[in-house]
């Protein structure tokens, strides 16, 4: 059997179910400001936004692979591509860029120009340590795991808190070899 | 164009709210876990409803309010209408969908446990299963509650999953 | 020329009014606006006098005074906008539209996750688009 081609993130993105972003993006905020008024701890939602994401992300992972065809991903370098460019835009419909590689290619950041969890959002001052869209990391970094790379992210720039872009850096700390039942080389 | 996302986004942020709140946040308190949901569709609801109904003539009373639900409100929300409008004509609507896409769709999480009375364990697996099913409800009840308040009509608003996958939601305006 | 235009809640609670005089006309434009309500109030409550435009979100001149003309928009979630204007001669069109303008920047701001619902409005970019929008408009005043 020939290896299936890996698909394009628009591709699948015109090919998946799809809702109105309103409905997302209003419950996303409509759960952080409930957290915001349950748990009062700026930093505790941070962590519990975050946690909410790493849930979602292991089992998004599924789905992407079984969408994109994507078989495994030589390095680092590679899926720090497919991240950006297939997953994001066929879950969130944008792409990322990736920047900031580090000589050793084990660190990068993830660039979000346009994104659809902040339509309408102005954070209030009393929410200025709040990582609004905190679920992206945990996403990002639950995916990964789930194909044995262990990693950090954390969030350098945020629209949301003045800045030009979103920008989240990962950190690679660890990849867990994996042992497949067969060869995935072509 | 309208902007989109992949459905599964969507569903996915159902199953968290659904899970942190009555996993982790009020693991003890159901009836509270259950409130909390219900707040967040509420918001979502009045939001919704603001965005929605612009551009649109007033509603006369509460009977075209709620076909506003039935049809272009259910419709932007899962891409068809209700199947079923019944009314008592004295303040009750139960608005019937006979494919409930949130519950379709969304993953229930059989780990949900709902503390209550000790019952006979094959009736406490079968209830458990539809309790947990009836979590995924509250987010729905409140959206749809927060639209009927944010159209000034207040209202209590429970689910009806005794015909699944059809679900109603069962409307009592106050009066 | 707009001099005040306000938001106000299904309960009469104010949720955001901005002047745009010098500030010794505040109070009176805020007494303007008040008076206002009660004719909205009364032309929902007797549709019979606003005849063909029953139930339309735009309730047109809702009275003038010596120096001002008062138009209202009654949106079908209860809120009601007032614009205050010292331009005599207005088409009804240009004030449409200027409404039409306003809604979409109010739906903005009340879709922001962190405004309560009935509290104030206190997005500044909210003040900034209507700032924008009172700035681009010009009641062209016929005759």
């Amino acid at each position: 059997m020939a290896p299936a081609v890996p698909r394009s993130g628009d591709a699948i993105f015109a090919n998946v179910e799809r809702v109105n972003a309103e409905l997302f993006t209003l419950t996303y905020g409509a759960i952080v400001r409930q957290l915001l008024t349950d748990l009062e701890e700026v930093e505790e939602v941070n962590k519990q936004l975050d946690q909410m994401g790493y849930n979602i992300g292991i089992r998004l992972i599924d789905e992407f692979l079984a969408k994109s065809n994507v078989t495994r991903c030589v390095d680092f370098r590679e899926t720090a591509e497919v991240i950006a460019k297939v997953g994001f835009k066929m879950f969130l419909g944008v792409t990322a860029s990736v920047t900031n590689w580090d000589t050793e290619g084990t660190s990068c950041s993830l660039i979000l120009d346009d994104n659809p969890l902040v339509d309408f959002v102005e954070l209030p001052d009393t929410c200025q340590g709040l990582y609004y869209c905190n679920i992206l990391s945990g996403v990002v970094r639950g995916a990964l795991e789930m194909v044995s790379m262990k990693t950090e992210v954390t969030w350098i720039r945020d629209m949301l808190r003045g800045d030009d872009a979103f920008e989240l850096q990962v950190k690679l700390l660890k990849q867990v070899p994996e042992e497949y039942p067969y060869k995935d080389d072509e | 164009m309208v902007r989109e996302v992949s459905e599964s986004c969507m569903d996915s942020l159902l199953t968290e709210i659904v899970s942190s709140y009555c996993n982790r946040f009020y693991a003890t308190k159901p009836e509270l876990a259950a409130r909390r949901i219900e707040a967040i569709g509420y918001q979502v609801g009045h939001q919704l409803t603001e965005r929605y109904t612009i551009e649109r003539p007033r509603f006369n009373d509460h009977l075209e309010a709620i076909k506003f639900i039935c049809k272009d409100f259910w419709f932007e929300l899962f891409k068809k209408q209700i199947d079923n409008l019944k009314t008592n004509h004295r303040g009750t609507f139960v608005l019937q969908d006979n494919k409930f896409r949130w519950l379709s769709r969304v993953s229930v999480d059989p780990s949900v446990e709902i503390s209550g009375a000790a019952q006979e364990p094959s009736v406490m697996s079968e209830n458990k299963s539809a309790q947990a099913t009836g979590l995924h409800l509250y987010f729905p009840c409140g959206i749809i509650r927060g639209a009927l308040s944010t159209l000034g009509i207040p209202c209590a608003v429970t689910a009806d999953i005794s015909n699944l996958p059809a679900c109603s939601f069962v409307i009592r305006i106050k009066v | 020329m707009i001099v005040c235009i306000a938001v106000v809640g299904h309960q009469n609670n104010p949720l955001y009014i901005q002047s745009f005089t010098e500030a010794d006309d505040a109070l009176k434009l805020h007494h303007i606006v008040h008076c206002s309500l009660d004719v909205v109030d009364e032309r929902v409550n007797n549709p019979k006098k606003s005849g063909p435009m029953l139930n339309e979100t735009f309730l047109g001149l809702l009275y003038p005074t010596e120096n001002y003309k008062v138009y209202g928009y009654l949106t079908n979630t209860k809120v009601k906008f007032i614009l205050v204007t010292t331009d005599l001669d207005v088409r009804d069109a240009d004030v449409r539209n200027f409404f039409r303008r306003f809604h979409s920047a109010y739906l903005d701001a009340v879709s922001n996750p962190f405004h309560v619902p009935g509290k104030k409005i206190t997005s500044k970019t909210f003040a900034e688009r209507v700032s924008n929008i009172v700035k681009s408009v010009s009641f062209h005043t016929t005759g």
